[in-house]
C-alpha cells in the first residue's frame, strides 16, 4: 500500500512536467500575447514591441519555458502580467473561495442526490422515481447561467432573501486566516461573519451542485437497481432481513464504488467548471481568474492555474483510488 | 415487508398496468417480442426521439419560415402560439424561434451524438482496459486522464478553433478531447469491481480469453453506468456549445443551434424569457427521450433480469 | 421506511440553508450609521496595486482621484483644468514648463514636489510592469530647477501633450525611495479627495474620504466600495435590493426594470467611446472608396439604435460627437440610410453582381455587439454583399486586427477626448496596421495639427482631417453609446462621459441613510 502510494506520488512529477510543457506550447501557439492584449488601445506598435521585449516575450518559446522551469523549481511561477502580482500568491488568495464553494456544492449534491437515488431505486417507476428523474433531467438541461440568473431574480430580486452576488458584506467578517470564510468565522467564533458568509454561499452552491446532484441521483439509482436484483440481496430478503437493512446496509455498500467515482469526477469538474457560476455571482474564485487570464493571454497566471488544477485532480484521483480499496476489499490497488 | 422488485420483472409489471388488459389468447411471437417495449416510458422515449430526429432530418420542410430571416421591426416578440405567425416568438433580431429550434435540432443533435459516441467509445475502451488489467496499464492510462482533465476546456477550445478554424468538425473535436474521461473513470471503477466477481473469476478459470471476458462479461454489466454518463454528457455537450458561443467560439453565427440560441438568450433571460427557455426545453426533451429509452433498454436487456426471466 | 430516513435529512438541508439566509436579515451593520458608504458595481477588472501596471480605465480614474495628476480634462469647461499644475507655458514647441501650485500636500502631510513628477514619468516609462509608456513616449528630458517647477522636453512638437500628461498618475518619490515597489501596496499616499483603503485585485476596492481635503463636501460619502459585478442581471437586482447604490452599464433591455422601480433611477451619459466599422483598403474590395461608402449607406443605423440599443445611441456624422475636442456643431447628417444609393455605388465600383466579404464581430465586448453585427448582415446582403459573419474570440481577433489581418470589423475606441491620437493611430499613414489607410491630405493635416499650439488653428486642421476621413470612409462611424447608470434614490450621482466614477461626484441625499 505504501509503495503504491509512493509510486503514485512519484508518478505525478512527469505529469506535472508534461502539463506545464503542453500549456506553455498551447498558449504560445494561440493567437495574441500579453503585450497585444494588455497594452492599451492607445499605444503604438513600438510601445507593444517594447513591452514584449521587457517581458521577455520576444525570446524563443523554449527559452521562455526553460526560464519558467528554472524558477518553478523554487515554487516561483512568475508574475502575472495582468495583475502584477506573484502568480502563486494570487492563486492562493483566490483558491479557497473556489474550493469552499465546490466543497459546499459537493456536500449538497451528496446529501440530496444519494438519498433521492436510493429512494428512487427502491421504488422504480413509481411517481417519486419519475418526478425526481424529471427534476434531475431538467436541472442538467438548463444551463448554469440560466439557473443562476433565475435564482437571482427570484430569491434575491423577488423575495429579497439572499444577496445577488459577492462573497461577503464588506467589513463584516474579521480578517481571514485560512481564506475559507466559513472555517475562519468558526475559528474566530465570529457568528455574524459566519451567517454573512453562509448567506452569500447558498445560491452559487445550489447552482453549482445541480449537475452533480442529478448525476449522483441517476448513478446511485442505476447501481442500486443492479445490486437489488443480485442473488445475495434475494438471499438477504429471504432470510427475513428488514427492507431497511437490505437497502441501506447491503445494497448501498455495493453502490459505494460508483458514488465515490462520480463524486471524485464531478468534484474536479466543479473546480474547473465554476467559471460561469463565479462570474454570474461575482464570486472571487479562480474560475474568474482563469477567464481573465485566458482573455489576456496571461501566460504565467494560466500556467499556474493549470498546475493547481492538475495537482488537485491528482490528489482527488489518489483519494478516490484509496477509497475504492477501503470500500471494497476485493479491489487491490496497484493490482 | 414490502416487495421492492416483483419477481416477474418490473418491465412486465409496468407494462401490465399500461398496456391493455391481458389477452386470453396466446400472443403471437412478434407481439411477445414487442410487448416489453410497449411500456409508457419506452413509447414516450421512442416517440420523443423520433420527433427530434424528424425535426433534424426534415427541417427545411417542417420549419415555418427561414430560420435566418431577420425582421428588426418584429424583434423579441413573445410566443404567440396559435394567435400569430411566430408560434414561439422571435429573438433579438426578429428571427422565428420555432424555425430556429427545428433547424437547431440538426446541428445540436449531431454535435451531441458525435461527442457522446466518440468520447463514449474511447472512454469505455480505455476505462475497461484500465480497470480490468490494472497495474502498469492502469497507471499509464490514469496519468493520461490526469493530464487531459487538468486543461481548462476553454483553453483547448480557443487553441483548436483558432488554429483549425471555426467549424462543426473542430468544435466536435474540441468538445470530445476531454469528454471521454467521465466514461473512462466510471467504467474503470465498474471493471475493477466486476473483475473480482464470481462469474468473471469463473470464466477466467475455465480459460476464457481476456477479450471474451471483456466483451461478454464486463461490457454488458457496465453499459448501464456508461449510459447514465452518456445521457448527461449529451446535455453537457449541447450546453458547452452555448458557453463557447458566448465567447464567439461556437459554430459560425449564421447556423442556428440550440447552444447559440441559449447564448443569445442569456442577455435577455429576464426580459425575453422565451429566447433561453425553449432551447433549454429542447435539450430537456432530448435528455428525457434518451433516458427513457435507456431505462427501457435496462428493463429488457439487463443480463441479470434476463437471467431470471 | 425510506421516507422516514429521508425526511430528517431533507429538513436538515433546508434548515441549514434557511439559517444561512435568514439570520442575517437582522444583522445590518450598526457602525455604518454614522459613516456613510456607497457601493458601486463596476464591470471592468480591478487589476493592480501598481498604478503604472494598469491598463483598465476604471482603475485609471481611481488612481487619478486618489493620487492625483498634473492636469485634468473638464467636460464642463471643455478644456484642461489644473490639478497640481498652477500654470503651464511653451517657450518653444518641444518644451513644456509647469509651475506647481504652492503648498501642495499629500494626505499624510508630505509635500508634493517637482521631483515626484519626474519620478512618476520615469515609472510610467521604465517600471518593469508599466503598461503606460505610450503616454510619455515623446519625453526626452526633464528638469526641476526648483521644487515648484517642472520642465519637460519632447522629441518633437506634441500639441496634445496635456492629454498624455493628464494620464500620468503622480506618486510619491519619497515613499518609493523608502519602500521601493512595496510603496504601491503599503503606502498608497495620494493627494486626492479620496484615499485607497484596501484593494483585492479582481474583486473589490475600498476608498475613504479625506475629510479635510479642499475638494470634498460633507455630502460626499465617507467610504466608497467598488465591487466587480459582471452579470447585468445581478447588478440590477443588487441595485433594487439596496446592496449597491451605483450600477454601471445597465444594458438597454434592463433599463425599464430600473426605471420602473421606486428605489433607483437611470442617469444617462453619452460615452466618449466611438463605435465604428473599419474597412481596410489593403484588402479587396475595400480598396474602392465606393464600396466603403456603400457599406455606410446600406446600414440603417436608426433601426439598429431603436431596436438593439433601445434608443440608447447617438448617431455620429463624423469621427466624433459633442463634448469631444474639435467637434463641429454644424456637422450635417452623413450616410443616412439609402440602400438604393449603396447598390449604385457598388455597381460603380465594378461589383454589379455583388461581392463576398468576411465581417468580423466581437462578442460581448461592446454593448450588443454580436447582435448589432448579426443585424447588419442582412442589411449588407440587401445591397449586394455576400457576408460571412465571423466571431473570433477577443484575444484572437484583437491580435489579428493589430497585425492588419482583419479587413472589415466592428469595434470601439474608448476614452476619446482629444481625438488626435486616435485619428493618427487609425488613419495616418504608417502609424498602425489596423486599417492601413493612406491619404496625403489627412497625413498633412494630422501632422500639422500635432505641431500647432494655437487651439483655434489646431481645431481647424483637425476638422479638415476628419472631414476627409468621413468622405473617404476607411471607417464608418456608427454611434456613441448612451450609457445608462443605475443610481439609488438616496444618492445623487452623474458619471463622467468617460464613465469614470469620481467620489466627489457622489452626494448622499440629506438625512438619507447610507446603506440599507
Amino acid at each position: 500500500m505504501l509503495s503504491y502510494f509512493i509510486r503514485r506520488v512519484v508518478g505525478t512529477v512527469p505529469v506535472i512536467f508534461m502539463i506545464s510543457l503542453f500549456v506553455f506550447l498551447l498558449l504560445h501557439a494561440a493567437p495574441g500575447d500579453p503585450a497585444d492584449l494588455l497594452i492599451p488601445d492607445q499605444a503604438s506598435a513600438e510601445d507593444i514591441a517594447d513591452a514584449r521585449r521587457r517581458w521577455g516575450l520576444d525570446q524563443p518559446v523554449l527559452v521562455q519555458y526553460w526560464r519558467f522551469l528554472v524558477s518553478a523549481v523554487s515554487l516561483d511561477f512568475g508574475r502575472s502580467f495582468k495583475y502584477d502580482e506573484p502568480v502563486l500568491a494570487l492563486i492562493m488568495q483566490r483558491f479557497p473561495a473556489t474550493l469552499e464553494l465546490a466543497l459546499i456544492a459537493t456536500v449538497l449534491a451528496i446529501m440530496i442526490g444519494i438519498p433521492l437515488g436510493i429512494f428512487a431505486s427502491s421504488r422504480p417507476n413509481s411517481w417519486f422515481d419519475n418526478a425526481s428523474s424529471l427534476g434531475g433531467f431538467f436541472g442538467v438541461s438548463m444551463p448554469n447561467f440560466w439557473m443562476a440568473i433565475m435564482l437571482i431574480l427570484i430569491v434575491s430580486g423577488y423575495f429579497n432573501l439572499l444577496p445577488s452576488g459577492g462573497r461577503a458584506t464588506f467589513g463584516v467578517a474579521e480578517d481571514p486566516i485560512t481564506g475559507f470564510l466559513i472555517l475562519d468565522s468558526i475559528i474566530q467564533q465570529d457568528w455574524v461573519g459566519l451567517a454573512d458568509g453562509a448567506k452569500f454561499l447558498v445560491l452559487p452552491a445550489i447552482v453549482l451542485s445541480v449537475n452533480m446532484t442529478g448525476l449522483l441521483m441517476r448513478m446511485t439509482r442505476s447501481s442500486m437497481l443492479e445490486v437489488l436484483s443480485e442473488d445475495y440481496i434475494m438471499t438477504a430478503r429471504a432470510k427475513g432481513l428488514s427492507e431497511r437493512v437490505v437497502v441501506w446496509r447491503h445494497a448501498l455498500k455495493n453502490a459505494r464504488i460508483m458514488v465515490i467515482t462520480v463524486v471524485g469526477l464531478e468534484f474536479g469538474a466543479l473546480i474547473s467548471g465554476s467559471i460561469i457560476v463565479e462570474s454570474v455571482f461575482s464570486w472571487p474564485g479562480i474560475g474568474q481568474l482563469l477567464l481573465q487570464g485566458i482573455t489576456a493571454r496571461d501566460y504565467p497566471l494560466i500556467t499556474g492555474l493549470v498546475l493547481v488544477y492538475t495537482t488537485l485532480f491528482i490528489v482527488v484521483n489518489l483519494i478516490v483510488d484509496f477509497l475504492y480499496a477501503a470500500a471494497d476489499p476485493r479491489i487491490r490497488l496497484g493490482g | 415487508m414490502q416487495q421492492l422488485i416483483p419477481e416477474s420483472g418490473l418491465a412486465a409489471k409496468a407494462a401490465s398496468t399500461l398496456v391493455s388488459p391481458p389477452v386470453v389468447r396466446r400472443p403471437s411471437r412478434i407481439m411477445r417480442a414487442l410487448r416489453p417495449w410497449l411500456t409508457f416510458k419506452a413509447v414516450l422515449g421512442i416517440s420523443l426521439l423520433s420527433l427530434l430526429l424528424v425535426c433534424a432530418l426534415l427541417a427545411q420542410w417542417l420549419a415555418p419560415v427561414d430560420p435566418n430571416k431577420q425582421n428588426l421591426m418584429a424583434a423579441m416578440i413573445a410566443p404567440q402560439y396559435f394567435s400569430g405567425p411566430h408560434f414561439l416568438g422571435t429573438d433579438h433580431v426578429g428571427r422565428d424561434l420555432l424555425a430556429r429550434l427545428i433547424y437547431g435540432a440538426r446541428i445540436s443533435l449531431s454535435i451531441a451524438a458525435a461527442v457522446v459516441v466518440i468520447s463514449g467509445a474511447v472512454g469505455i475502451a480505455l476505462g475497461i482496459v484500465s480497470g480490468y488489467f490494472g497495474g502498469r496499464v492502469d497507471f499509464m492510462i490514469q496519468k493520461v486522464v490526469e493530464v487531459v482533465w487538468a486543461f481548462p476546456p476553454l483553453l483547448i477550445a480557443i487553441a483548436i478553433l483558432a488554429f483549425l478554424g471555426q467549424g462543426l468538425g473542430n468544435l466536435i473535436l474540441a468538445l470530445t478531447l476531454q469528454r471521454w474521461i467521465p466514461y473512462c473513470r466510471v467504467v474503470r471503477a465498474e471493471a475493477m469491481t466486476l473483475k473480482e466477481r464470481e462469474f468473471v473469476v469463473a470464466a477466467r478459470s475455465i480459460g476464457a480469453s481476456h477479450l471474451r471476458i471483456l466483451g461478454r462479461h464486463l461490457l454488458p454489466n457496465l453499459i448501464q453506468s456508461a449510459l447514465v454518463i452518456g445521457t448527461f454528457a449529451m446535455a453537457a455537450a449541447i450546453i458547452a456549445e452555448a458557453a463557447l458561443s458566448f465567447l464567439g467560439l461556437g459554430v459560425p453565427a449564421q447556423i442556428p443551434t440550440w447552444g447559440s440560441m441559449l447564448a443569445d438568450g442569456r442577455a435577455y433571460v429576464s426580459t425575453s424569457w422565451w429566447m433561453s427557455l425553449f432551447p433549454g426545453l429542447a435539450i430537456f426533451a432530448t435528455v428525457l427521450a434518451i433516458n427513457m429509452l435507456g431505462d427501457a433498454l435496462r428493463d429488457n436487456l439487463d443480463p441479470k433480469m434476463k437471467r431470471r426471466r | 421506511m425510506s421516507a422516514r430516513t429521508l425526511t430528517p435529512l431533507a429538513t436538515a438541508v433546508i434548515g441549514a440553508l434557511a439559517a444561512g439566509g435568514l439570520t442575517l436579515a437582522t444583522s445590518a451593520s450598526a457602525q455604518a450609521q454614522q459613516r456613510t458608504r456607497v457601493t458601486a458595481a463596476v464591470t471592468e477588472t480591478i487589476a493592480s496595486v501598481n498604478p503604472y501596471a494598469d491598463s483598465v480605465s476604471l482603475m485609471y480614474a481611481i488612481y487619478s482621484q486618489t493620487y492625483g495628476s498634473l492636469v485634468d480634462w473638464s467636460f464642463e469647461k471643455g478644456g484642461y483644468i489644473s490639478r497640481f499644475a498652477d500654470s503651464w507655458s511653451n517657450p518653444d514647441k518641444t518644451t513644456w514648463v509647469f509651475k506647481l501650485k504652492p503648498g501642495l500636500k499629500r494626505n499624510n502631510g508630505e509635500p508634493v514636489v517637482a521631483a515626484d513628477f519626474v519620478h512618476s514619468i520615469n515609472r510610467a516609462m521604465n517600471d518593469p510592469q508599466t503598461k503606460q509608456k505610450h503616454n510619455v513616449r515623446w519625453i526626452v528630458a526633464m528638469e526641476t530647477p526648483d521644487e515648484r517647477t517642472l520642465i519637460i522636453k519632447t522629441s518633437e512638437p506634441v500639441a496634445p501633450m496635456l492629454e498624455n500628461l493628464s494620464r500620468v498618475i503622480v506618486t510619491s518619490k519619497a515613499q518609493f525611495d523608502k519602500l521601493g515597489a512595496a510603496a504601491d501596496k503599503d503606502a498608497p499616499v495620494g493627494a486626492g479627495p479620496y484615499a485607497i483603503k484596501q484593494i483585492a485585485v479582481d474583486n473589490f476596492l475600498a476608498m475613504t474620504k479625506v475629510p479635510d481635503h479642499p475638494d470634498v463636501k460633507p455630502e460626499n460619502p465617507d467610504e466608497i466600495i467598488f465591487r466587480i459585478m459582471k452579470e447585468p442581471e445581478s447588478r440590477v437586482t443588487a441595485l433594487l435590493n439596496g446592496e449597491i447604490q451605483i450600477a454601471q452599464f445597465i444594458p438597454p433591455q434592463l433599463v425599464p426594470r430600473v426605471q420602473g422601480s421606486s428605489v433607483a433611477s437611470i442617469v444617462w451619459e453619452d460615452a466618449v467611446e466611438l463605435m465604428f466599422l473599419a474597412m481596410s483598403p489593403e484588402h479587396k474590395p475595400w480598396d474602392k472608396k465606393e464600396v466603403r461608402q456603400a457599406v455606410a449607406y446600406a446600414i440603417d443605423r436608426d433601426a439598429l439604435i431603436k431596436v438593439l440599443l433601445a434608443g440608447q445611441g447617438t448617431r455620429l456624422d463624423g469621427p466624433i460627437g459633442p463634448g469631444q475636442f474639435a467637434y463641429d456643431k454644424d456637422l450635417q447628417p452623413r450616410y443616412t440610410y439609402n440602400p438604393a444609393k449603396a447598390r449604385e455605388l457598388l455597381k460603380q465600383a465594378g461589383y454589379p453582381n455583388g461581392v463576398e466579404i468576411d465581417f468580423y464581430a466581437t462578442v460581448g465586448r461592446y454593448i450588443a455587439d454580436k447582435q448589432i453585427c448579426e443585424a447588419i448582415v442582412p442589411m449588407l446582403e440587401a445591397v449586394g454583399f455576400k457576408v460571412n459573419l465571423k466571431t473570433p474570440e477577443w484575444g484572437t481577433m484583437w491580435a489579428n486586427v493589430q497585425k492588419g489581418g482583419t479587413p472589415f470589423y466592428y469595434m470601439g475606441r474608448g476614452s476619446v477626448i482629444d481625438p488626435s491620437a486616435a485619428l493618427s493611430q487609425y488613419f495616418e499613414t504608417g502609424q498602425s496596421p489596423r486599417i492601413k489607410f493612406s491619404n496625403k491630405e489627412v497625413d498633412a493635416a494630422l501632422r500639422a495639427e500635432r505641431e500647432e499650439f494655437d487651439e483655434g488653428k489646431r481645431i481647424a486642421l483637425m476638422r479638415r482631417a476628419m472631414s476627409v476621413i468621413t468622405e473617404e470612409a476607411p471607417a464608418h462611424f456608427m454611434w456613441r453609446h448612451k450609457m445608462a447608470t443605475g443610481v439609488a434614490n438616496n444618492v445623487v450621482f452623474k458619471p463622467q462621459p468617460t464613465m469614470d466614477i469620481n467620489g466627489i461626484d457622489i452626494m448622499m441625499k440629506p438625512r438619507a441613510r447610507a446603506t440599507k
